[in-house]
């Protein structure tokens, strides 16, 4: 409610003391308290709350749909029958790609670009029918045994409910826009039993800016939808985690080589998916019924070969990774086989996720690098299981490219933070590999794949800011003192330099002076009147070297010169920027 | 016309209605009631899949005990499997399969599965066991120690007493093997003061106790086993066995003779009442012997040094002392030798004793260089430490 602008108020204002009980007593009547309680921001969080409540929800009946299809058609044993590993993921691609062909057709690709371009172009709408689809689809391709995970579709049905639940609720366009990575991060933060790893992805990936308002909405959401989650199923992590213990500094030269095979493997896995991605797309429409179910037979073929880990999440066969049940040489091969299986799946067009895939081959391969520096150097003393959970976040940060979640993805699924200096190591090794191998990232590439211009998170992150200091200017002229006299100024000028000159205030602050307007003021015989006195009162804003270029626009249309002084005092100048040179710099800059 | 009039009336109302129900307030309530009613029908479905799966799980780890009673492993290992498919951390699925995995000698994955229980449960007498056991098959014998002495005091499901006896054995086995007698010794004397007085587990006492080298608590062992079955071959022979290495060879005989007789297959027994009765016969500082018996005696055994010492030539060099380098084992034995007739032997006693010294002294120094005797000469050695000292 605008004060300013509301008729009662301008009344009180003219009428005085005698209004003002009556509008004590407006401000605080059930309806305007009534208003105040349900304003947007308030609202925002409380729908932020149900948006977890909803999410959790969706992705415990998700979770129950994957182990309801994989009984029905894996069937119910650890050891699959081979025909079941034939037949279950072939069918159930057929079926999938007339699903989505006929009516889910936006269930393809990656949740997380979706709620990207919720964000970014669509004010935060996100048909429901997106949800529908691809908790169906989904979980019938995981269930079936594609190699896929319920992370990602899970984050997306959040997005979706979040998106239905905003409408109805008719927030703004401002708040529509941030609803879809409010449920993201719900949906992420149920599917992956870790909260502030959910809310750090959305963050760094989706939003890619912290602000208080989203930050607190999106904790919420998130930890409501663990609180959910937990209720039904139960608080234990996705893996039983062994003990973890760095004994010798030294051992991070291992992990150090874990982050650079992973980062070499993170490369080999995007650039398999960016490269068939679109050849899949550009064969003939009809080829779109078959891919999901060519794919399916070829994970089928994969399994019954002797890898039937690769089929599904594999959330379990992480678990046995981690405690050492597989030798290092059949760790390294479920690696390599779960990312053909995982690019077969992904680029035939089967919805579901690649969170999963990429922490299965990250703990494979975590775990088989482990094990052949167990062999060449028994005496180190980290655990398969150590190896396998380090492994996993090399993967999430060389292939999402997402470095800070993938710590604490880490850290929190694992509850243990002596972890964290292995893990830095290596995820800063896979990064920096992964970077510079392929220098966009993968989320990235599949938006531009999908033809959508989607600002990258990373891009974003490490943008060369230009600062004040880059338009600075040296100060041409003197400075002049306000307690100073007219004429003491003016001798001081000596005609020289430019017409606007700048005056040090006293105690503080600055202003500017044109030469003519003194000269006048002397001619007027105020000569020796001191220079703060015969200024008009008024303060010229002023701007540190750090801050960034964009602030300084915002004053240098106004004032000529805009002084830049020392964060430690205010009253040394450091230069000025003016509208001229900050252009200047801007155009420098867009050029490259 | 009535009908559009009942529309045209009504449709304030719905307005009204559709009015309030957009306010956020009441947009909220909804909100919450279709939270509760979401959260029932969750409620409904969650109970129907943890059902399902409690009745898989139970359906496969069935299947397990079954293959596993039958020592079936390669079944039970994927039964279990399934069976934790549905019970992730079910404490008795995954000590199964480590026990099916352990009868297929994957003892690498069971161990990896048998160290997360006893993380979960480090009193577990079972899983100690099991550990111990893998320890020790991988030559790691101090864990092997610790894992056995885990599951000596741990609490067990059924059978306790028993099944911590049984881990005490398996461990004084283990120190046995790797030739720590003296706390094989201990873990044997507690083992026996509990121990009641079953004659297959005292028959064991006995053995472990004769490996430790504590042949007398062996003995006590076998004779409180016979006590309960008189016949037993196994406990006799022991405590033959036992006797003779205490050197009380009159009751070695007699459990030897008993052994043999109940198990004429037994030729270690066999052969050992054989010596036995040589060393009993041949001894001629034996108790209430008769002269002429001992002169035979003393003769036979200064023969028997003499072919050894022919069999077994020892270095022809004197002992050097004092007096001048002494004459050695062979010049001795053809110096006295026309001396030990029955005759020489009559006239003068102490010389039996002498020649017997120097039988004694044949037979010790040619065991060293020759290697430990057989037959008569073996029965000569044990007669010479039966007096030795005396």
């Amino acid at each position: 409610m605008d004060l300013q602008s509301n008729p009662e108020t301008e009344v009180i204002v003219e009428n005085g003391g005698q209004h003002a009980a009556t509008a004590w007593i407006h401000e605080h009547s059930p309806r305007e308290l009534w208003r105040l309680a349900f304003r947007e921001d308030r609202l925002f969080l409380i729908l932020s709350v149900f948006i977890g409540i909803f999410s959790g929800m969706a992705v415990v009946c998700f979770r129950f749909a994957i182990d309801w299809s994989r009984l029905y058609l894996l069937g119910t044993g650890a050891v699959l029958a081979p025909a079941r590993m034939l037949l279950a993921p072939s069918l159930a691609g057929l079926i999938i790609a007339f699903l989505v062909i006929h009516f889910f057709p936006t269930t393809r690709g990656s949740g997380v670009n979706q709620t990207k371009a919720a964000l970014y172009i669509f004010n935060g709408n996100i048909p429901i029918r997106t949800a529908i689809g691809k908790f169906i689809t989904s979980a019938l391709a995981i269930g079936a045994g594609h190699s896929l995970g319920p992370e990602d579709p899970s984050l997306q049905i959040g997005a979706c409910l979040a998106s239905l639940l905003g409408r109805k609720m008719r927030l703004s366009r401002d708040r529509m826009r941030l609803i879809a990575p409010v449920g993201a991060a719900a949906g992420l933060a149920a599917a992956f039993n870790a909260p502030i790893s959910a809310v750090l992805f959305v963050i760094e990936e989706v939003i890619g800016r912290w602000s208080a308002g989203i930050l607190g909405s999106v904790v919420l959401s998130a930890i409501s939808s663990v609180v959910v989650m937990r209720w039904f199923l139960g608080s234990e992590s996705l893996f039983r985690i062994p003990t973890v213990e760095l004994k010798n500094p030294t051992e991070l030269i291992a992990y150090a080589v874990l982050g650079a095979v992973g980062g070499l493997a993170s490369v080999v896995f995007a650039a398999g998916i960016t490269t068939l991605r679109p050849k899949c797309k550009q064969l003939p429409l009809w080829t779109q019924y078959l891919q999901p179910a060519i794919a399916g037979l070829l994970i089928g073929v994969i399994a019954m070969l002797g890898a039937p880990q690769v089929m599904g999440a594999g959330y379990e066969y992480i678990d046995q990774a981690m405690h050492g049940q597989f030798t290092w040489q059949f760790l390294a091969i479920l690696a390599g086989a779960k990312i053909i299986a995982t690019l077969l799946s992904f680029v035939s067009g089967t919805p579901g996720g690649m969170f999963a895939p990429t922490l299965f081959i990250g703990a494979m391969l975590g775990a088989s690098v482990g094990g052949v520096q167990h062999v060449f150097f028994p005496h180190l003393t980290g655990s398969a299981g150590t190896y396998a959970l380090v492994g996993m976040g090399v993967l999430f940060a060389g292939f999402l490219r997402a470095p800070m979640t993938s710590v604490f993805m880490v850290l929190e699924v694992s509850g243990n933070y002596s972890i964290i200096v292995p893990v830095i190591v290596a995820n800063t090794f896979a990064y920096v590999i992964s970077r510079a191998l392929q220098p966009i990232a993968i989320f990235d590439l599949l938006t531009r794949q999908d033809g959508l211009e989607l600002p990258s998170m990373e891009e974003l992150r490490e943008e060369d800011v230009l600062r004040v200091e880059d338009a600075m200017q040296p100060l041409d002229g003197p400075v002049l003192d306000s307690e100073k006299t007219l004429d003491q100024a003016l001798l001081q000028l000596d005609g020289t330099g430019p017409e606007e000159v700048l005056v040090r205030m006293n105690p503080s602050g600055w202003n500017t002076a044109n030469k003519k307007d003194l000269q006048t003021l002397a001619n007027e015989g105020k000569g020796g009147s001191k220079l703060g006195s015969l200024l008009p009162i008024r303060q010229v804003p002023f701007l540190h070297p750090d801050h960034p270029l964009e602030i300084a626009l915002r004053y240098v249309d106004r004032w000529p010169v805009v002084p830049v002084v020392s964060r430690a005092d205010f009253r040394q100048l450091e230069g000025i920027v003016s509208q001229r040179a900050v252009l200047e710099r801007y155009r420098e800059f867009g050029e490259g | 016309m009535p009908e559009t009039q009942d529309n045209k009336a009504k449709s304030p109302m719905l307005a009204r209605y559709r009015f309030y129900l957009r306010q956020r307030p009441a947009l909220l309530v909804v909100l919450s009631i279709l939270a509760i009613v979401f959260f029932l029908a969750v409620t409904g479905l969650a109970r129907s899949y943890y059902d399902r799966r409690e009745f898989l799980g139970n359906r496969w780890s069935a299947r397990g005990f079954a293959d596993l009673k039958a020592q079936n492993y390669d079944a039970a290992v994927t039964d279990f499997r399934s069976a934790l498919l549905y019970a992730r951390d079910d404490y008795s699925y995954q000590l199964n399969l480590a026990q099916a995995l352990i009868g297929l000698n994957r003892t690498g994955e069971a161990s990896a599965y048998l160290l997360n229980l006893w993380d979960r449960e480090p009193d577990n007498g079972l899983v100690n066991l099991e550990l111990a056991r893998i320890a020790r098959q991988q030559g790691r014998t101090d864990q092997a120690i610790r894992y056995y002495h885990g599951a000596v005091y741990a609490a067990w499901q059924r059978g306790q007493e028993n099944r911590r006896r049984d881990a005490r054995l398996e461990l004084i086995d283990l120190l046995l093997e790797n030739k720590d007698q003296g706390d094989a010794q201990s873990e044997l004397i507690a083992l026996a003061a509990n121990a009641n007085d079953e004659p297959a587990l005292q028959k064991k006492i006995g053995g472990l106790f004769s490996r430790a080298g504590d042949y007398e608590r062996a003995l006590a062992a076998y004779r409180t086993a016979l006590k309960t079955n008189q016949h037993d071959a196994a406990s006799m022979a022991g405590a033959g066995h036992a006797a003779f290495q205490l050197q009380r060879y009159a009751l070695a005989q007699h459990y030897l003779k008993s052994a043999v007789a109940a198990d004429s297959t037994d030729s270690q027994s066999a052969q050992l009442l054989q010596t036995t009765e040589s060393v009993l016969r041949m001894d001629p500082f034996r108790p209430q012997i008769s002269s002429v018996d001992r002169t035979k005696a003393v003769k036979d055994a200064f023969a028997t040094a003499g072919q050894r010492l022919a069999s077994c030539p020892l270095p022809d060099k004197g002992t050097p002392g004092p007096a001048g380098t002494a004459p050695s084992l062979n010049d001795e034995w053809n110096s006295l030798k026309p001396r030990i007739t029955t005759a020489g032997l009559s006239r003068n006693p102490d010389l039996a004793d002498t020649a017997m010294n120097l039988v004694f002294r044949i037979e010790r120094q040619t065991s060293m260089v020759c290697g430990m005797p057989t037959g008569t000469d073996l029965a000569l050695l044990l007669i010479a430490k039966l007096h030795e000292g005396s």
